[in-house]
């Protein structure tokens, strides 16, 4: 069979992408970025250079493809996936660039909610990755994937897992072990709770073994994933399968819009959002979008998500073990064994060892220096890079002190008189110390904005790993809106009887819980 | 009227659905033939949701166990439907397809000439079962032969 589709879209959307290009290059946008924000707009240097790459990339392939003839064999099938990769790369540069920025702008328009003190698209998280997600989610349910994009849309999971893979170049020794000890607790707590929650509601409500085991997994481990890798163990029915994914993919994204407002509402620092929607949030694309949503220009709350996310997929094959074992000795027509090496080694996720590869090997200095996390990268005197204009000004000064009686913290009082003093972050530990207040969001806006540019003039970012956070926010948006193009409604509907009852009480139970946890256990920064 | 000859039954084995099958057996002429007429909803075809975390095994693995639970239903429901014709001397032949029921129904009867259509009533409200029904209205409009609605058992 030939994959490749004599098609003229990819070539098309190659000529839209060196459009972009141009208009943006020749200034001929110049007018409608005004619009958008004028010097607000922080996507022009991205506008004249991205578009350049995939435009002729895409213009190129594209030729070929609607031009050329085409064999069976590895290569037309790789090719194939080129057109529906730049399908869903489109749709996130049209939606970074200019649909998220246009709602900014309308909802800015609208004025503040209420006395919240935030615009409605902050509010809610109308940002490029819920926008682009929904994007998908839209393109599928009412235009449907073309036949030449359908191979390629299946690329957005290597997209989100060589994103999840990179991140691993971005933590640092004590970050791991923090979050990873904090992840284990807590994924460790809720996901044997949430399974046991279900099973012993599934016999109380006396659903079969097999709707049980499966909704089991999905509810609290990582919802589609953990329903797919679970279904055939306890060997579910397709109605019990087609309820337990509707039910999940309906909670999951109802969550992903919801958990951020909660956030914004309560004022939750990025560690404390990443820990709850790695913990609440049912299916693992929904945390990653959540905490996207939450911090959009920033990885902080993805850098956490993540690493929940990572610890749920680690627990996936212990509790599909779990559940076949339980599974075979209450049905006694079932007679084959269970065996543990095949289960262990069929359900372990290979991309979590690239992930552990990458922070190995950050870690020896490869892509920053390894002293770059302890602070070889902070520099507070004109020998190690600071200038005198990054000195914080009078008006700053001012704010900061008209501020600091809301600090109640006694090291962060102390940390913002040494700032207002001195004009500048003086140690590692301060700059630890105020960012974690920023991230509280104690202060005004204004004065959180005075903290976080003090930050930047002290510490610097390795330019790899300034490179990375690029391709990895890229990476995430391209996965999720092409995972948004395998949401169905459809498949969404399905949810209904006694598996909707049992996920909205335990997904409810989880969600509150955690968040509960989270708001007393967690602190601003690890 | 005279019985008809050639039916087409629209049938996916729920209670409703067996309604219309028992229906349409017994209006059958004798020497008629049932084509029984059994969509897949392409629901299906979103059911590996937004998965990202399984690798290819495990998708695999997940995909040909649905395939098969999928396809063991449709034997249970083609082998009750065709007993049940062979018991009356009727002619029975299955038609699989896979995607939106009222557009199988319509597409079907366009490519083959029946005398009447068979089809059971929705289950009534509150009772559970998979979100996939034939829209009446593309179906009363796009097809050209009688279309007979077998009553819920329960309704």
């Amino acid at each position: 069979m030939v994959y490749t589709q004599k098609s003229s879209a990819l070539f098309i959307i190659g000529l839209a992408m060196l459009a972009i290009w141009y208009t943006a290059d020749a200034g001929l946008l110049s007018g409608y970025i005004e619009h958008l924000g004028g010097e607000k707009y922080k996507y022009l240097p991205e506008l004249i250079t991205i578009p350049i790459y995939f435009g002729i990339l895409s213009v190129v392939i594209g030729a070929w493809q609607w031009f050329g003839s085409h064999k069976e064999g590895h290569w037309d099938y790789y090719s194939s996936t080129v057109a529906g990769a730049m399908f869903i790369l489109f749709i996130a540069m049209l939606v970074r660039w200019f649909v998220a920025p246009e709602v900014a702008v309308i909802s800015t328009g609208m004025g503040e909610v209420g006395d919240t003190g935030k615009h409605l698209h902050k509010l809610l998280g109308l940002n490029y990755v819920v926008l682009g997600i929904l994007a998908g989610i839209i393109v599928v349910n009412f235009f449907k994937v073309p036949e030449w994009a359908a191979n390629g849309v299946r690329l957005s999971r290597l997209g989100l897992k060589t994103g999840v893979i990179l991140l691993g170049t971005l933590y640092s020794a004590a970050e791991l072990k923090n979050l990873g000890g904090l992840s284990i607790v807590m994924i460790g707590f809720f996901v044997l709770g949430s399974v046991g929650m279900v099973l012993w509601l599934g016999s109380r409500m006396k659903i079969p073994n097999s709707m049980g085991g499966v909704l089991s997994a999905g509810m609290g481990v990582c919802g589609v994933s953990a329903t797919v890798a679970s279904a055939p163990v306890v060997q579910a029915k397709s109605v019990e399968i087609a309820y337990t994914i509707g039910t999940i993919l309906l909670w999951g994204v109802g969550c992903m819009f919801v958990f951020p407002i909660i956030g914004n509402l309560l004022g939750m620092s990025y560690v404390q959002f990443g820990a709850w929607a790695g913990t609440g949030i049912l299916n693992s694309a929904q945390v990653a979008g959540a905490a996207l949503a939450y911090q959009p220009d920033g990885i902080e709350t993805l850098k956490v998500a993540e690493i929940f996310n990572i610890t749920r997929v680690l627990v996936l094959p212990i509790i599909v073990l779990w559940l076949a074992v339980w599974y075979v000795r209450r049905e006694e027509n079932v007679t084959h064994q269970v065996n543990v090496g095949t289960v262990i080694f069929e359900k372990f996720p290979v991309f979590v060892i690239g992930f552990i590869l990458m922070f190995a090997l950050s870690t020896t200095g490869i892509f920053a220096p390894p002293n770059h996390y302890k602070g070889k990268f902070f520099g507070n005197t004109a020998e190690t890079g600071f200038k005198d204009e990054k000195l914080l000004k009078g008006d700053q000064i001012a704010t900061l002190q008209s501020e600091s009686g809301s600090v109640q913290r006694a090291d962060r009082k102390e940390a913002l008189q040494r700032l207002i003093d001195n004009g500048k972050v003086m140690t590692i530990e301060d700059d630890d110390t105020l960012r974690g207040l920023a991230n509280a969001k104690v202060m005004s806006k204004d004065a959180n904005k005075i903290l976080k540019g003090a930050h930047k003039a002290v510490r610097h970012t390795a330019k790899k790993v300034k490179a990375f956070r690029k391709w990895i926010t890229w990476l995430f948006a391209f996965g999720l809106v092409g995972l948004g193009m395998q949401i169905t409604v459809s498949s969404m509907r399905q949810a209904g009887g006694q598996p909707a009852v049992i996920g909205g009480i335990v997904g409810f139970i989880k969600a509150a819980l955690s968040l509960v946890v989270v708001m007393m256990l967690i602190s601003e920064t690890i | 009227m005279n019985p008809p000859k050639k039916v087409l039954l629209a049938s996916h084995g729920t209670d409703g659905a067996q309604a219309a099958e028992r229906l349409a057996i017994s209006l059958c002429a004798t020497d008629g033939k049932i084509n029984h007429l059994l969509v897949v909803p392409d629901l299906w075809k979103g059911m590996m949701g937004d998965d990202w975390l399984n690798n290819g095994i495990t998708r695999d693995r997940y995909a040909r166990y649905l395939e098969s639970e999928l396809g063991r239903e449709v034997d249970e429901h083609s082998r009750r439907v065709q007993d049940m014709a062979a018991s009356n001397n009727l002619g029975y032949s299955l038609q699989l397809v896979l995607g939106k029921p009222d557009k199988c129904l319509v597409d079907a009867c366009c490519n083959a000439n029946y005398d009447l259509v068979v089809m059971g009533s929705p289950r009534p409200k509150g009772v559970s079962g998979l979100r996939s029904r034939m829209t009446l209205e593309p179906l009363v409009r796009g097809l050209a032969i009688p279309l007979l609605i077998a009553p819920h058992p329960n309704g």
